[in-house]
């Protein structure tokens, strides 16, 4: 059984065999490969974009486009695993040797996923469960001229209006602070921003 | 007004508490208070429940002009009312005045209001999709009064928020502005 440090898991039979066809690329060939890969990892909502890009990179080299989207599936297991687990570049390169990659593939590779690595775990703590997170907040404030009480007031009021994402909806709150309530909420936010800041 | 004029000495004190009681936006159409204003002066319910009316209409007409010179109120009575009980009764709604005019100022309508609000700051060490990181975000924690429950009633709803760095970075350029903002209107 392979010792690998992306996964712990026992990876099938087909997966291992893919990765050892990555051999049977040329160096341009494999360094377009990566190139398509990492444009999806870093964007990974634009899947048709992928897809399109493999279909054309088939066609090119003369291969048929299913068992290269395959390929490519299994291929992504590494990225995903290494992410997940905080892999360093070598570790990835000693991953895919173990896989039976060639050193110039597996070298590049893993240059490769030093280099995006910042902004792939950027990409995938933002994944990361927020509650009830704070999309947009919105405020007006004015001035109260009269009320039916008081013919003459001259209060000043702060309005809030935060959005906040629900599940898949958002849901919007209003309130209203008076001026020494708005002082206080936003020395408040300053303090908390302070205690963010000792850890970052 | 002329019942109380004609009535045998009063109590200052029961003028003082009439007034008080005539006050509240429910006053004029309170039985009740007819009925226990009219026990008190010795006067029919009728006659008690006008009188609590022209009391009502006579404060919430020197806060809404926001009388606060004797000169100013004492114009208001008739000419033939007896000027003792004129002069305590004008008093007496001075020294209200500035209870009644935080009450009305307490009372407006208004967005739900802020009562109170804390926060904390977390540390996300793990999740499904990084099983080691060090990610600081802040928990907002806000008591809002219930809009659709009486001011006072002591319905608050809860909510509970939560802001990335960023978001807080943003919020915080927003708050600054509104800051600012008011500098410059308070200069003014």
């Amino acid at each position: 059984m392979l010792q690998l440090q992306f996964t712990k898991d026992t990876l099938p039979d087909s997966v291992s065999n893919d990765f050892q066809n990555l051999n049977k690329f040329n160096e341009q060939q494999f360094t377009s490969l990566t190139e398509i890969l990492f444009n999806f990892l870093l964007e990974p909502k634009e899947a048709d974009r992928f897809l399109h890009q493999l279909s054309e990179f088939a066609g090119e080299n003369g291969m048929s486009a299913g068992p290269l989207r395959n390929l490519m599936k299994s291929l992504l297991l590494l990225p995903h695993g290494s992410l997940k687990k905080n892999l360093t570049e070598d570790q990835v390169k000693e991953d895919l040797l173990t896989l039976g990659v060639s050193e110039g593939k597996a070298d590049h590779f893993s240059q490769q996923w030093s280099l995006h690595y910042p902004v792939l775990s950027r990409l995938a703590v933002g994944q990361t469960l927020m509650v009830n997170q704070l999309v947009d907040m919105e405020w007006k404030f004015g001035v109260t001229v009269g009320t039916s009480e008081l013919q003459k007031v001259g209060n000043t009021f702060l309005q809030l209006k935060l959005v906040i994402r629900k599940g898949n909806s958002t849901e919007n709150v209003y309130m209203e602070l008076t001026l020494p309530q708005f002082y206080n909420f936003l020395h408040e936010m300053e303090r908390a921003k302070a205690s963010m800041d000792c850890f970052s | 007004m002329s019942y109380l004029s004609h009535n045998k000495a009063p109590s200052k004190d029961a003028v003082r508490q009439l007034c008080a009681d005539s006050f509240p936006s429910g006053a004029p159409e309170s039985w009740r208070l007819a009925e226990s204003t009219a026990g008190t002066l010795s006067v029919s319910a009728i006659e008690a429940k006008e009188l609590i009316a022209a009391l009502h209409t006579l404060s919430h007409h020197i806060l809404f002009h926001n009388l606060t010179a004797p000169e100013q109120i004492l114009v208001l009575f008739p000419k033939s009312f007896h000027p003792s009980l004129k002069i305590l009764i004008t008093k007496i709604m001075l020294e209200h005045s500035p209870t009644w005019r935080n009450e009305a100022l307490s009372n407006q309508i208004s967005l739900p209001h802020l009562v109170e609000m804390d926060w904390r700051v977390d540390m996300k060490t793990a999740s499904d999709s990084v099983s080691r990181m060090a990610v600081p975000t802040c928990l907002v924690h806000m008591k809002v009064e219930d809009s659709s429950c009486l001011r006072g009633s002591g319905a608050l709803s809860s909510v509970t928020v939560e802001l990335s760095k960023e978001t807080l970075d943003t919020m915080l350029d927003g708050l600054g502005r509104i800051r600012d903002q008011l500098s410059v209107v308070a200069g003014k």
